[in-house]
């Protein structure tokens, strides 16, 4: 099926069988291999994009769902040579180890963050529930979405 | 390797992201039952195709074992566990692949299976040319006649199986390019995976190149040679197309190597001070349906732990592993010390009931003030100063009047034999570095950085931590038992010694401008043996809800790292491999049915912990030098052992009921929980 979409700001148009899962269509078809799979069953997150703005778990959604919709994924989150506050503060912090699931976190970071920035670090480890982290113990992660939105409030890079 | 920056722009090259010109999809058709006889296969390649075993490669495996007990790449004349593979289907895409899984008839005759441990030590032997399912057998120790203690103590303990799980489940991608098969894999040891393809396909070693991906996690799962890899590779060679196969997490909770799975019977002798006269074990690992594994390995490698950080003189233990119907297992992060010091740790806090004194006083009372080797062969420094330490650091006395807190003392047992592979190359001012052993998250780019700093005296920018690659190294040994810091440390040490020695005889001087400026090479095997073993305590106090729910309160941590490299990345270590270790007492287990069916199909049901389950942390580093040239000691798999127990005394001392086994459900404290949320 003919399905068109937007993804990180281009237009695209592919031709699709309907079973096809978005996330392979991202990666497989359009190269976006950020986008990762952890699970066939949607419990690790690890897939996360944004669709119209609302953190989606790519492996849900068939590709022709998306007809028409906005994506965003982790790779057009900022520019090619920048980073968006969310991934600076996952650096700065050491929100990761392996960074198998951090493309899903970063994006689920961004989608709760462009709802609020005065998370506390309890409502934080309850919307992160559907992203699973198996190395880090979730510690530097939620420190890091923390550091991002102090960021976003006007705070200062770390010794400045 | 890819580095944090590229990593959160989701830049990072794993396994899956690699896609060559005619690249095609294998998928694998695995058997439905535990137990069951092959009357025929049609379809798909299978052993009519290919005929090997796979064993003895990688993490703890072991060569030494009766062939009749090896896994067969292809299922031939039986199957022995739900998952094993049977066939492998090609297609130009993953989809592809799945719908030709549908083309592939196996017909079996289904066999009763043999799924617990004592079924298998008195039950038929499952596989033809064997006498019984026992793998190996041993006594360690010297036998003695049982003392007149006046406390003798006797309990049976069970540490349940564990899916590694971490977020990258296995893969490979095989290219035959006609003289020279090139596998990338998501490893922790492209050696181990090198000589087993050599070895199954019958490969001389310069025909082999195994590249490491980006590699998201393994906990040890990603250390062995599984059999879909020599698939992929066999297809990559007869078929003459670039192979890839990508496990989904359906498969890594069925198929890939569980860890754990380890039964112990525990007998104390003591005094009314508290002080062991005497310990006997007896040890048996549920290696799965095959040796060769680590399973093949695990009961000796935690019979020689099982003393502990203490002083007993008097130690026996039998270490049986035996086969079942459930698939082969394998390490997961620790791969016998948590079990050992599991089962040990145990026995202390009951021996701390029985004498009616603080399970710090016991635990004290046989600490050590000299170095001791123990009868099962444990070396360690003395104790007693450490513990000492240790237990006003973590404010055991008031957490454990307070808070009911548990506490756990260990010693941390790395793999150092036979050391570790490191070359360094400079190259137009750039440092470039190789390790044997491949990391898989935990940063062994800062260490080698901070550590070529120091030794040549050059910007920490200069140098870079390259992927593992076989054609890099002329050998290597791995990533794993909290090894890396340690002999990969040494090795990069003793490389960036040789290319001062090599910079000094064209100079007749070392600087680093003039290293800097000129192209060097330099590779080292830096072989080790023996213990370097280090100590460590944890604290863990519990809050148990009405309905049964126990939650970490708090978490602390007092570890000799010998010298911490990377601050950052040790506590980051740390918290991560705690989280795990809550995980093991709380959430996470493999359970199969009475048929060898599998039910933690699922991330759900295999339990990892999420976000709101970490508790607070406080952590004391203590740096203790080690002789090493570098001063490091292990780590990585300290929180994994000492957790454990200090969560499971928690529970015990808040719910009042028994603990014997992990995971510990809800279900099991729920009658004796707080009455209040």
């Amino acid at each position: 099926m003919r399905t068109r979409f937007r993804v990180n700001g281009k237009d695209v148009e592919v031709d699709v069988e309907p079973r096809r899962l978005l996330v392979s269509v991202l990666r497989d078809e359009l190269g976006l291999t950020g986008t990762h799979v952890g699970c066939d069953t949607t419990n690790c997150g690890a897939c996360t994009i944004l669709v119209n703005g609302d953190a989606v778990k790519s492996c849900t959604m068939l590709a022709v769902q998306a007809d028409g919709a906005e994506i965003t994924t982790v790779e057009g989150l900022a520019g090619d040579d920048a980073l968006h506050p969310v991934q600076q503060a996952f650096v700065e912090k050491h929100g990761l180890q392996c960074g198998f699931c951090t493309p899903g976190m970063v994006v689920t970071a961004c989608w709760l963050l462009s709802k609020r920035t005065d998370w506390t670090d309890p409502e934080l480890r309850r919307h992160l529930t559907g992203n699973l982290c198996r190395c880090t113990g979730y510690k530097n992660i939620i420190e890091s979405v923390m550091r991002a939105q102090e960021l976003l409030n006007g705070g200062h890079r770390e010794g400045q | 390797m890819s580095g944090p920056e590229l990593l959160v722009k989701g830049g990072g090259h794993y396994v899956d992201d690699i896609t060559l010109p005619h690249m095609c999809h294998m998928a694998v058709v695995r058997s439905p039952h535990a137990r069951a006889k092959v009357l025929s296969v049609t379809g798909g390649m299978h052993a009519h195709d290919l005929r090997v075993l796979v064993g003895g490669f990688g993490e703890g495996a072991r060569s030494d074992v009766n062939r009749a007990t090896l896994h067969p790449v292809f299922a031939a004349d039986t199957v022995n566990y739900v998952g094993q593979p049977v066939a492998a289907v090609f297609a130009a895409d993953g989809y592809a692949a799945e719908d030709k899984l549908d083309e592939v008839d196996v017909a079996y005759e289904k066999l009763r299976p043999i799924m617990t441990i004592d079924e298998a030590l008195s039950g038929p032997p499952l596989h033809a040319g064997t006498s019984s399912n026992v793998i190996k057998q041993a006594w360690i120790g010297d036998d003695f006649v049982d003392p007149a203690s006046p406390v003798v103590l006797e309990d049976e303990f069970i540490v349940n199986r564990i899916a590694n799980n971490p977020l990258e489940p296995r893969g490979i991608v095989a290219d035959y390019n006609g003289n020279r098969l090139t596998a990338y894999i998501s490893t922790q040891a492209v050696f181990s995976m090198k000589r087993g393809l050599c070895n199954t396909l019958k490969l001389p070693p310069a025909d082999v190149r195994v590249v490491q991906a980006d590699t998201g996690g393994a906990f040890g799962v990603k250390s062995a040679l599984y059999p879909e890899y020599v698939m992929a590779a066999h297809a990559a060679m007869t078929y003459r197309r670039p192979v890839k196969w990508i496990e989904s997490r359906s498969e890594h909770l069925a198929a890939s190597q569980p860890g754990r799975g380890v039964r112990a019977k525990m007998q104390l002798f003591a005094g009314t001070d508290g002080r062991i006269d005497a310990l006997r074990a007896d040890v048996v690992t549920d290696a799965g349906a095959f040796g060769g594994t680590t399973g093949s390995s695990s009961p000796f490698f935690i019979a020689m732990q099982l003393t502990g950080p203490y002083g007993i003189t008097r130690a026996r233990v039998r270490a049986t592993s035996v086969m079942t119907n459930k698939p082969p297992q394998g390490p997961y992060r620790g791969a016998g010390r948590p079990e050992a010091a599991f089962f040990m740790e145990r026995m202390m806090d009951a021996l701390a009931d029985a004498v009616g004194k603080g399970a710090d006083e016991v635990r004290l009372t046989n600490t050590t003030t000299t170095r001791f080797t123990s009868p099962l062969g444990l070396e360690i420094d003395a104790s007693r100063p450490f513990f000492t330490k240790a237990v006003t650091a973590l404010r055991y006395k008031e957490k454990a009047g307070r808070d009911s807190a548990g506490l756990c003392f260990f010693v941390l047992v790395p793999g150092v034999t036979p050391g570790e592979s490191a070359r360094i190359r400079v190259r137009d001012g750039a440092i470039a570095v190789w390790l044997g052993g491949n990391q898989h998250g935990q940063a062994h780019g800062a260490f080698v950085k901070r550590l070529l700093s120091e030794e040549l005296g050059v910007a920490a920018d200069r140098v870079t931590l390259n992927a593992g690659d076989s054609d890099a190294l002329t050998s290597g040994v791995g990533t794993w038992g909290s090894r890396s810091a340690i002999v990969g440390g040494a090795a990069v040490v003793a490389a960036a010694r040789k290319v001062k020695a090599q910079v000094a005889r064209e100079h007749g001087t070392y600087t680093p401008d003039a290293l800097l400026g000129g192209s060097y090479d330099a590779e080292v095997f830096d072989a080790r043996s023996g213990q370097l073993n280090s100590f460590g305590a944890n604290l863990a106090a519990v809050h148990i809800d009405r309905f049964g729910q126990v939650a970490v309160r708090e978490c602390a941590a007092y570890y000799d790292v010998g010298r911490a490299l990377t601050p950052g990345v040790v506590r980051g270590q740390i918290v991560g491999g705690s989280v795990q270790g809550i995980g093991q007492v709380l959430y996470e287990a493999v359970v199969h049915d009475a048929d060898g069916n599998l039910l933690t199909k699922d991330l759900f049901d295999a339990g990892l912990p999420i976000a709101e389950n970490a508790p607070e942390f406080s952590i004391t580093i203590v740096e203790h030098p080690s002789p090493f040239p570098h001063k490091a000691k292990g780590l990585g798999e300290a929180p994994t052992i000492g957790v454990p127990p200090a969560v499971v005394r928690a529970i015990e001392n808040v719910s009042g009921v028994k603990i014997r086994h992990t995971p510990v459900t809800p279900e099991e404290l729920i009658e004796h929980a707080e009455p209040s949320v």
